[in-house]
């Protein structure tokens, strides 16, 4: 009990990350707006469809403005209520609008007292029939989004496109950061065999890239399976996927290196030495590549970035757990794996 | 300093080698002119950006074969005497240095044959010259290294190319877009953070390279 306190732990956050990260809901949101494209000088009506949301139970009447920049919005003249899943908003468009472009994407508003606020960005595109930004300023009613309902229930942020996959977070991104953790493990085995040349570190160098490489695997995954929701297909050959299989072939030379020698002396001190040089390899694939290139990951080519608007506090309380699980219980296969070995080169010295 | 001037000894020895047998350069001479009529025949016509491509290639493939022989020369008997003589940094060191010249020679003689016969693309040559000379430096010290740790698991070739390949796709990588930029196939205005990018990991694996060599050649 006392020695092995790290697996019970592992295995409780991860059933923790299960169950917690399965069980809290979204926060309600925005799917679809239906028109998605109007003129000015209309008066629309437009269907909202909204994702666990609760439209009915509003005891103020519900609130809705399309957006056009931080300081102007567009109130909405009626909202009516057609189920908990469906409104009906009506918009005054003006003839003019205050801006010279064409085509302008505005982001819809919505603000209830049974759900809190939600937005959907883009969800309405008007087109100018003349552009006239003096004319539009003197006509635009500006009605500032303001007094937003705050609800303090534990939810996750609900984004378009991503929804409910958003859970995906506790085992994609934290598969992939503890295999980080195993394979900084293994290359600190490795330097303690080059120190002491003592066959045990090798083996657990050995074990603990065999655990990373199949974090590494599972990453890859779990990311293929989330991209062909997200993105559409498994595999779009963006530049993070690509370093990833690179990296996973770099480990497989590892294990054919290894397989090469006969001698254990010999085969554990040049593969310590591969496992070194392979690593410090893998710092600019997997670190400097991806962010001088355009990905569809988030952090990269415009992308938002990972931490600042992905991960609220919310999720901050499933991820970490996540992070530090999965990286229990790599070390406990790598454990397992060690022992195997180190009884198996026992019993070849008896007989 | 004893380790420079070792280098420098074991480099001319290096050289000297080259100059009595001709085997290395002549050989891999031959394969490039052999690799460029391949692909010139394929090919035809060949646009900036497969030029582009198949200059690396035929670069890269070479390469693997210069370096590779650089520890394949040297029998067990020589490696102890060395062992006995001179430190193990002056040994890499001069191997390095000596592929950075082979390597950067065969990419000038490639670009000079590829040229020839598929029409030359590149319109800023100043600059060529500086990426392929990054790229030997790239190219020599991580295939240098690789092909002394395949020299363990008696030059196993398979094992050359299995280990050398992942570990050169970053530099590779950079490589390829620098080259473009210089083929104005693209129009790149921030090409110092490249070239940093480049420098910075040949240095990194150089450091790897030197720090770990001594642990390598004790066996």
């Amino acid at each position: 009990m006392k020695k092995n306190w790290w697996k019970i732990l592992g295995v409780l956050l991860l059933l923790y990350v299960l169950t917690v990260g399965m069980l809290i809901p979204l926060k309600p949101g925005i799917v679809e707006v239906i028109p998605g494209s109007v003129r000015t000088g209309d008066q629309i009506d437009l269907k909202v469809l909204g994702y666990n949301s609760f439209y009915s139970l509003a005891k103020k009447p519900i609130r809705a403005w399309l957006k056009l920049d931080d300081d102007r919005a567009l109130q909405a003249s009626d909202v009516k209520v057609t189920s908990d899943r469906q409104l009906a908003i009506r918009f005054d468009i003006p003839d003019y609008l205050p801006i010279n472009t064409k085509v302008q994407d505005f982001a819809l508003v919505l603000d209830s007292d049974a759900d809190g606020p939600s937005i959907l960005p883009s969800a309405v595109f008007v087109t100018q029939d003349s552009i006239d930004p003096e004319m539009g300023l003197q006509v635009w009613k500006n009605s500032p989004i303001d007094q937003l309902t705050s609800k303090n229930i534990l939810t996750f942020p609900f984004r378009n496109i991503l929804s409910e996959t958003i859970r995906n977070t506790y085992f994609h991104v934290s598969l992939w950061l503890s295999m980080m953790i195993i394979f900084i493990g293994s290359v600190g085995t490795s330097i303690g065999y080059l120190r002491t040349n003592n066959l045990d570190f090798d083996r657990k160098a050995k074990a603990l890239t065999v655990a990373g490489f199949l974090f590494g695997l599972l990453g890859l995954t779990t990311g293929a399976i989330w991209a062909n929701y997200t993105w559409g297909q498994p595999w779009s050959n963006d530049v993070k996927q690509i370093t990833t299989a690179i990296a996973l072939l770099i480990y497989g030379a590892y294990f054919i290196l290894r397989s090469a020698f006969e001698d254990e002396e010999q085969k554990a001190r040049i593969s310590a030495i591969y496992n070194i040089f392979a690593f410090v390899t893998l710092i600019p694939l997997l670190y400097v590549i991806p962010r001088m290139t355009d990905s569809l990951h988030p952090g990269a080519g415009g992308n938002p970035a990972f931490g600042s608007q992905d991960l609220d506090s919310t999720m901050r309380m499933i991820f970490y757990p996540a992070v530090i699980g999965w990286a229990l219980i790599g070390l406990w296969m790598a454990q397992l794996l060690y022992r195997v070995d180190r009884i198996r080169a026992k019993l070849l010295d008896l007989h | 300093m004893g380790i420079l001037r070792e280098t420098g000894w074991l480099l001319q020895k290096e050289f000297l080698l080259e100059w009595r047998n001709k085997f290395a350069l002549s050989g891999i001479l031959l394969y490039v002119f052999s690799t460029i009529f391949i692909v010139y025949l394929a090919f035809f016509n060949v646009d900036p950006r497969t030029w582009n491509a198949l200059f690396w290639i035929i670069v890269l493939f070479a390469a693997v074969n210069a370096a590779v022989k650089s520890f394949a020369q040297e029998n067990s008997q020589r490696q102890l005497y060395y062992y006995t003589l001179v430190n193990p940094i002056a040994v890499i060191l001069s191997k390095i240095l000596y592929n950075i010249g082979l390597l950067f020679l065969i990419s000038l003689l490639t670009w000079l044959g590829f040229g020839f016969v598929a029409d030359n693309p590149v319109k800023d040559p100043g600059q060529f010259v500086l990426v392929i000379f990054l790229g030997s430096l790239g190219f020599a010290i991580a295939f240098t290294f690789i092909s002394a740790i395949s020299a363990k698991a008696n030059n196993n070739a398979t094992l050359m190319a299995i280990m050398s390949f992942p570990v050169i796709i970053p530099v590779l990588l950079t490589l390829i877009k620098l080259s473009a930029n210089a083929l104005r196939i693209l129009q790149d205005t921030d090409i110092g953070t490249d070239i940093t990018v480049l420098v910075s990991i040949n240095m990194m694996l150089l450091g790897m390279a030197l720090l770990l060599y001594p642990f390598l050649w004790r066996g």
